[in-house]
């Protein structure tokens, strides 16, 4: 039992957090938030130039060989810093993907390129009709037309599928609407004919889209993994992606408490700071105790996937968690910097509208207690 | 970062395992949890637990130990746990007494005392509280007066869980009268035995049907050689005490087999030809304290850790505390919503489900965020020593 990082994981969390801290000030979160791409490429040049993309892929493909935990530390830091842009639709959507799915000769010429900061990647898997979360529920067709398949169809809630350049799209290629067997996850660059994108507005201001597929021609060659098999690696993507967010998150949520405190600390009302009054004192603990219960089980299952131990409780348990509790430390946050809080020129809601986001990623509490329920036998 | 086990320590689990699967029957599990009394047979359990080489085991070798880490024990409590052992039979002097002995105690002391709670042999119950010291304990007014090689003890506690069988009484007691001397200053905790003359012990009932106890000193004598430690400085003790107690009391997996008795009585229970089990609401509060359970095991094992290696701590063990103790009552109350009216037979009545546990956890799960500190203090303790915020 060891909850301390190791020299080289410190290192990784400090260096990150001082880059971001100077290349991604608040100014710049809120100038990316009204920027059609959402992102700069310098700074994602920069990302790249000091590995970030490649942290989790094996040296033989262009990355640093780095395991779960380290996407984690990287991905906190980026969640304290509200970091815009691509980074998690690439890497974790994407290049998570190829490298769990993909074939020799698609990993070899990808990765390294998403490594070398060269592509955005993105996933396209929820649809109009999932009104309840539902990662296999599957309407968008891809029909076998000679040589290639035709995709069909709508998908919502695409992060940055309006600067991917290769969107991974999930579709049916035979079966039952609601049947898990018959879906195939294909790669499909985003310059191919028939694919319009929009962005939603959203709160998070977060640069989901509506893409739109309309007789997508793509190659048999493009399919990742195996036909009709997709369900196996969504389950696994959706594992990757929701530990991954919930990192994010955390970062989030250390930011909002250190916020709270330094405030309560110094704001004075009825001739003391307000942090000696006791309900501040208890909103700041229990937001304390929200955040390090999130903290602790996220890196206890990053550990765990780290080492491929089963951990499809320990994943769906951090997940419900870091969903309410993050919402829990935002109300209490809101409810500490009170009037101050509330103005679309503080930090605050930068990280309140994102919590919002992150809540329903990848699935909310409803979604990963089911999977709970499952696990415990009812 | 590591979340696992050492090789050595899973084997010592699946031998203690292997051995509390056989000894552990409910009866002495019951006189363990339910606090009406360690019986003879929870006490024979406790030296047989030693004699297996289970008890001991991160405790110095020169007082009968194997001078292992604490991780040793905390393994210990959590397979108790999982089987409702809840703790140690001879719990007070094992988690708690004992290793404040070991930090301050004289040697002649640790001598007398170290080796039979090792040993599983001898029991402690704590005095602290009083009628009017519970969350202010150094306001308490119990005094012991120096006169010659003794101390003479007059006073009341009140609260004192386990004094109608231990043997020894861990009393906290004042020392300095001075006026101008801060409160928390003036207290000495002393080793009594329990069949002192002048002790007189009255039980209190809970609403739990426990029982705890009114205890009043009446010119006891103690002999000076059972000071622990410095005079004056018995405060320190306690609160430096306090936080292996919270590592070592509240175990988040005593909470598994009242997770798994309800998930096995939703799997056998139908309504309307349904099993309860396929209840959407069901699922939603089982996995939930499932999900609690899974947070609070994390948030045991990094305090535990932090015990494990010497790493100071300051709010990690109170954040323990008040999540085991929360979630606790959550879990039960869970339960009760599960149960639906059966939620309300008692244990020996006709009907009652799950030999009435869940109604009696009902009723004891009041006092889990009041005992051993409430809540709120801890909610102070985190916000003041975690987080800095400053006092009033």
């Amino acid at each position: 039992m060891d909850f301390k990082f190791s020299d080289e994981q410190k290192m990784l969390q400090e260096s990150a957090r001082s880059f971001l801290k100077t290349e991604c000030p608040k100014t710049f979160v809120r100038e990316m938030e009204k920027d059609e791409k959402g992102y700069s490429p310098e700074l994602w040049s920069k990302m790249a130039d000091l590995g970030w993309m490649g942290i989790i892929f094996p040296e033989s493909y262009g990355g640093i060989g780095g395991d779960f935990l380290d996407l984690i530390i990287l991905l906190e830091e980026m969640g304290r810093a509200c970091l815009p842009g691509p980074f998690f639709s690439t890497v974790v959507l994407g290049g998570l993907t190829i490298l769990e799915a993909g074939k020799e000769s698609q990993k070899k010429e990808l990765l390294p390129k998403i490594a070398g900061g060269e592509l955005i990647l993105t996933l396209a898997l929820t649809e109009p009709s999932t009104t309840q979360y539902d990662p296999y529920w599957i309407t968008v067709k891809a029909q076998l037309d000679r040589n290639d398949y035709l995709l069909e169809g709508i998908k919502l809630f695409v992060p940055d599928a309006h600067v991917a350049d290769y969107l991974i799209c999930a579709a049916r290629t035979k079966g039952e609407l609601n049947s898990k067997s018959g879906i195939t996850l294909f790669l499909v660059e985003a310059k191919r004919p028939g694919i319009k994108w929009e962005p939603l507005k959203t709160v998070a201001r977060d640069k989901q889209c509506e893409v739109a597929f309309k007789e997508v021609k793509v190659p048999q060659e493009n399919i990742l993994g195996r036909l009709d098999e997709g369900a196996a690696q969504i389950e696994k993507i959706m594992q990757k992606a929701a530990l991954a967010k919930c990192a994010e998150m955390i970062g989030g949520a250390q930011f909002v408490l250190d916020m709270c405190v330094s405030y309560a600390k110094e704001r004075e009302q009825f001739g003391r700071p307000i942090g000696t009054f006791q309900a501040v004192q208890h909103h700041c603990a229990n937001m304390l105790i929200d955040l390090e219960g999130g903290r602790y089980i996220t890196y206890k299952a990053g550990w765990m996937l780290s080492k491929e131990i089963a951990c499809t409780m320990q994943i769906a348990a951090a997940k419900a968690w870091v969903s309410e509790a993050y919402k829990r430390v935002v109300s209490l946050g809101h409810q500490i910097m009170a009037g101050t809080g509330y103005m679309e020129e503080h930090d605050m809601p930068l990280y309140s509208r994102r919590a919002k986001g992150a809540e329903f990623a990848f699935g909310d509490a409803n979604y990963y207690k089911k999977i709970v329920a499952k696990e415990i036998g009812l | 970062m590591d979340f696992g086990y050492k090789r050595e320590e899973e084997e010592f689990r699946k031998r203690l395992c292997g051995f509390l699967d056989q000894e552990l029957t409910e009866e002495i599990a019951r006189q363990n949890w339910e606090d009406k009394g360690v019986g003879p047979e929870a006490r024979e359990f406790s030296r047989k637990l030693a004699s297996n080489g289970f008890l001991g085991m991160s405790w110095p070798k020169e007082y009968g130990g194997q001078g292992l880490s604490p991780t040793y024990d905390f393994i210990l409590l959590d397979e108790l746990g999982k089987r409702w052992g809840a703790h140690v039979p001879l719990d007070v002097g094992y988690t708690m007494v004992g290793h404040t002995i070991l930090r301050r105690g004289s040697e002649e002391m640790k001598k007398e005392f170290l080796p039979k709670i090792v040993r599983g042999e001898i029991e402690f119950c704590l005095g602290y509280t009083e009628p009017n010291a519970g969350s202010d304990l150094a306001a308490m007014k119990m005094r012991a007066i120096e006169e010659g090689d003794v101390f003479f003890i007059n006073g009341q506690k009140t609260f004192n869980t386990e004094a109608h069988y231990a043997e020894y009484h861990w009393l906290a007691a004042r020392t300095d009268f001075n006026p101008n001397t801060p409160k928390h200053k003036g207290i000495s905790l002393f080793i009594v035995d329990m069949d002192s003359p002048g002790i007189t012990v009255r039980p209190l009932w809970t609403m739990s049907g426990e029982r705890t106890n009114e205890v009043f000193y009446e010119d006891v004598r103690v002999p000076k050689n059972r000071l622990v430690g410095e005079k004056n400085k018995g405060f320190y003790y306690m609160m430096e005490a306090i936080d292996s107690e919270r590592n070592h009391v509240f175990t988040p997996y005593r909470l598994m087999p009242i997770l798994n008795d309800l998930i096995r009585y939703a799997q056998e229970t139908e309504f309307n030809g349904k099993p309860l089990a396929m209840d959407p609401r069901v699922h939603d509060l089982l996995a939930q304290a499932a999900i609690e359970l899974e947070v609070a095991q994390v948030f045991a094992e990094h305090s535990r850790w932090m015990e494990s290696n010497g790493i100071p701590m300051t709010y990690e063990p109170e954040v323990t505390k008040n999540f085991v103790s929360e979630m606790e009552q959550r879990l039960v109350n869970a339960g009760m919503q599960i149960l639906g009216l059966y939620s309300q037979l008692e244990e020996h009545s006709k009907w009652v489900p799950l030999k009435g546990r869940i109604e009696w956890y009902f009723l004891h799960s009041f006092m889990t965020t009041i005992g051993a500190g409430t809540s709120e203090v801890g909610r102070n303790v985190i916000a003041q020593r975690g987080l800095g915020l400053p006092r009033a």
